[in-house]
C-alpha cells in the first residue's frame, strides 16, 4: 500500500497531528513555566514584604476597664491600707485573712475584682504585689 | 599443501569480498576524510567511518567475527545500541556540558525548537506514503530531529533492523548541517530579516539554572513518559553541572563517559553497515527521506520564527529558527555564520543555542510520543 491510502490505513494523520500537538504543548508549557521561575524566586526572596505571608503582630489586649462603683472603690482603698501593713510582695492568703479579721465586706469577691482589674498582680513566684498605677486609674 | 593454500585463500577477504563491501569501505573512507580533512563532526564521522571499514571486512561466517554473529565481540558492543543503552548515556554527557542560560533568559525561543519538530511528523507521513511500515516510518521521521542518539534510541525500539542506515543517515546529515541548511535559510529569509539584532539576554541566576532541569524533567516526562530515558539523563546531567557540589560527576559525564560511549556507538554503528545488509533499496529511501526530513525541519523553524515576528514587539532574527533542529551546536554555529555574512558585527550564536537546546528536548519528546503510539 502506498500514498494517501497507506497514511490513512496506518492512522498516520491522527498520529502526526496529535504528536505535533503534544510536542508543541509540552514545550509551550515548559517555556511558560521557566519564564516565571525568576519571578517566583523574587517573590520567595521578598516573602516578608507580602501581606499574606506576614505574621500579624499580636495586639496586646488592654484590660477592659472594669466598672468600679463607689463601694468597690472604697473596698480597694481598704485593701490598699491592708497591703501597706505587709511586705512587698505579699501572700494573697494572708491578705485575705487580714481582710476577714478587719471585717471588710465580701472580701473574696472584692479581692477577685482587684485581681481582675490588675490592681493586685501576681509576681509569678507565688506572691502578689500592689499595682499603684492600676489603683490610681480605677479607685483613686 | 596446495589444498591448504587454496583453503586459506578461500577464507581471505580478497576471495569473500563483494562489490557492496567495497562500496561501503569507500563510504567509510569518505567519512574519515570528511571528519579529518573537512572537520565535519570529526568525533562522530571518524569512529563511524572506521567502524564501516571494520564491518565490511568480509569474514567467514561462523567464526564469530561479524557484528551480526551472536558470539562476536562486536556483537556484544553492539548490544549497547540495540538495547538503547548508549543514547541515554550520551544525553547524560550533553546535559553535563550544556548551559541553558539563554533558554532561561528568553523562553519564547523554545517555541522555535518545537516548530522544527514538525519535520519529524511530516516525514513520518512521507515514509508511510512510500510504503514503509509505521514503525519504520517513525524511525525515519526522527532523523529530522537531527539528533543521532535519539534516532538510534527510537530505531532500536521500533525498527532494529534499520539502525545502521538510520544512524548513518542521521549522523551524515548532522555532519552536513553547514552544507544543507544555509541555502534553505537564505531562500526563506530576506536580507532585512537576516540583519535583525537580538536583544541582550537578561542575567540568569544560579538558582534558576538548578531549578530548570528538575522542572523540565518533571513537566516533559509527565506529559510524555516514554521520553524518560533520554530526558531523564539529559536533565540529570545538567543538574550535576549546575549543582556545583557534584562537579566531579559532571566532569566525568561530560568527558570520560560521553567520550567512551561515543567511541563505542560510532564504531558499532559503523560496523553495522555491512554491505549486504546496508545496501538495499530501503536504505536509499531512508537517505532520501532523512534529507527531506532535515530540510523540512529547518524550514519549519525558520517559518515559525517569521510567524512569531508578526506578533512580537522585539523581533526575532528568523535565522534562529534553523537552530531548532537539534544538531548541537552545529546548527547554532551555522546560524552565526549565515548571520555574520550579512552583518559581521551581529552575534547570534548565543541566542541560537536556545532553540538548539529546545530542539534536543523537543526531539526527545517526539521520540517518546512516537514510541508510545507504536508500542
Amino acid at each position: 500500500m502506498y500514498g494517501l491510502e497507506s497514511i490513512a490505513a496506518n492512522n498516520g494523520w491522527a498520529i502526526s497531528v496529535v504528536g505535533v500537538s503534544i510536542v508543541f504543548s509540552g514545550l509551550v508549557l515548559l517555556s511558560l513555566s521557566i519564564s516565571r521561575i525568576h519571578k517566583v524566586l523574587d517573590l520567595w526572596d521578598n516573602r516578608n514584604d507580602i501581606r499574606i505571608f506576614c505574621k500579624k503582630p499580636q495586639e496586646r489586649s488592654e484590660p477592659a476597664l472594669l466598672p468600679f462603683t463607689e463601694k468597690k472603690k472604697a473596698s480597694a482603698r481598704q485593701f490598699r491600707l491592708l497591703v501597706k501593713t505587709m511586705d512587698d510582695p505579699f501572700s494573697l492568703h494572708r491578705l485575705l485573712h487580714l481582710a476577714e479579721i478587719s471585717g471588710l465586706e465580701r472580701p473574696h469577691s472584692s479581692l477577685c475584682h482587684l485581681i481582675k482589674a490588675g490592681i493586685i498582680e501576681p509576681d509569678h513566684q507565688g506572691d502578689y504585689f500592689f499595682n499603684r498605677e492600676a489603683f490610681d486609674r480605677y479607685a483613686s | 599443501m596446495e589444498t591448504l593454500f587454496i583453503d586459506f585463500f578461500q577464507n581471505t577477504g580478497f576471495f569473500l569480498c563483494d562489490y557492496r563491501n567495497i562500496i561501503m569501505i569507500l563510504v567509510g573512507m569518505l567519512f574519515i576524510y570528511l571528519g579529518i580533512a573537512k572537520d565535519y563532526e570529526p568525533l562522530l564521522l571518524v569512529p563511524i567511518g572506521f567502524g564501516m571499514l571494520m564491518g565490511n571486512i568480509p569474514v567467514f561466517k561462523g567464526l564469530g567475527l561479524g557484528i551480526y554473529e551472536d558470539n562476536s565481540v562486536l556483537h556484544y558492543l553492539y548490544l549497547g545500541v540495540t538495547q538503547g543503552v548508549y543514547p541515554p548515556l550520551i544525553f547524560l554527557g550533553i546535559g553535563a556540558m550544556t548551559d541553558f542560560s539563554t533558554l532561561l533568559a528568553r523562553p519564547i525561543l523554545m517555541l522555535l525548537g518545537a516548530a522544527a519538530q514538525a519535520g519529524i511528523f511530516i516525514t513520518f507521513l512521507g515514509a508511510l506514503a512510500l510504503g514503509f511500515t509505521p514503525h519504520e516510518a517513525a524511525s525515519i521521521g526522527i532523523i529530522g530531529g537531527a539528533d543521532g542518539p535519539t534516532a538510534i534510541f527510537l530505531t532500536a525500539k521500533l525498527a532494529p533492523t534499520l539502525i545502521g542506515p538510520i544512524a548513518v543517515a542521521a549522523y551524515s546529515y548532522m555532519a552536513l548541517v553547514p552544507v544543507i541548511q544555509p541555502p534553505i535559510m537564505r531562500l526563506l529569509t530576506s536580507r532585512k530579516e537576516r540583519l535583525i539584532r537580538m536583544e541582550e539576554p537578561r542575567e540568569v541566576t544560579k538558582r534558576e539554572k538548578i531549578l530548570f532541569p528538575i522542572i523540565a524533567f518533571l513537566l516533559c516526562c509527565f506529559l510524555a513518559p516514554a521520553a524518560l530515558p533520554l530526558l531523564g539523563m539529559l536533565c540529570f546531567g545538567n543538574l550535576l553541572k549546575e549543582a556545583v557540589v557534584t562537579e566531579r560527576l559532571a566532569v566525568a559525564a561530560r568527558t570520560s563517559i560521553i567520550d567512551s560511549v561515543t567511541i563505542l556507538l560510532g564504531v558499532t554503528v559503523g560496523a553495522s553497515t555491512q554491505g549486504d545488509v546496508f545496501l538495499t533499496t530501503k536504505s536509499v529511501g531512508i537517505f532520501f527521506l532523512g534529507a527531506l526530513s532535515f530540510c523540512i525541519a529547518t524550514a519549519c523553524g525558520l517559518l515559525f520564527a517569521k510567524f512569531l515576528n508578526l506578533f512580537l514587539k522585539s523581533k526575532i532574527n528568523p535565522l534562529l529558527g534553523a537552530a531548532g533542529v537539534s544538531a548541537v551546536p552545529d546548527s547554532a554555529r551555522v546560524v552565526q555564520v549565515v548571520g555574520q555574512r550579512e552583518d559581521p558585527t551581529n552575534f547570534l550564536l548565543m541566542h541560537a543555542m536556545a532553540p538548539n537546546i529546545s530542539g534536543v528536548i523537543g526531539s526527545a519528546i517526539a521520540a517518546g510520543v512516537l514510541w508510545s503510539f507504536m508500542s
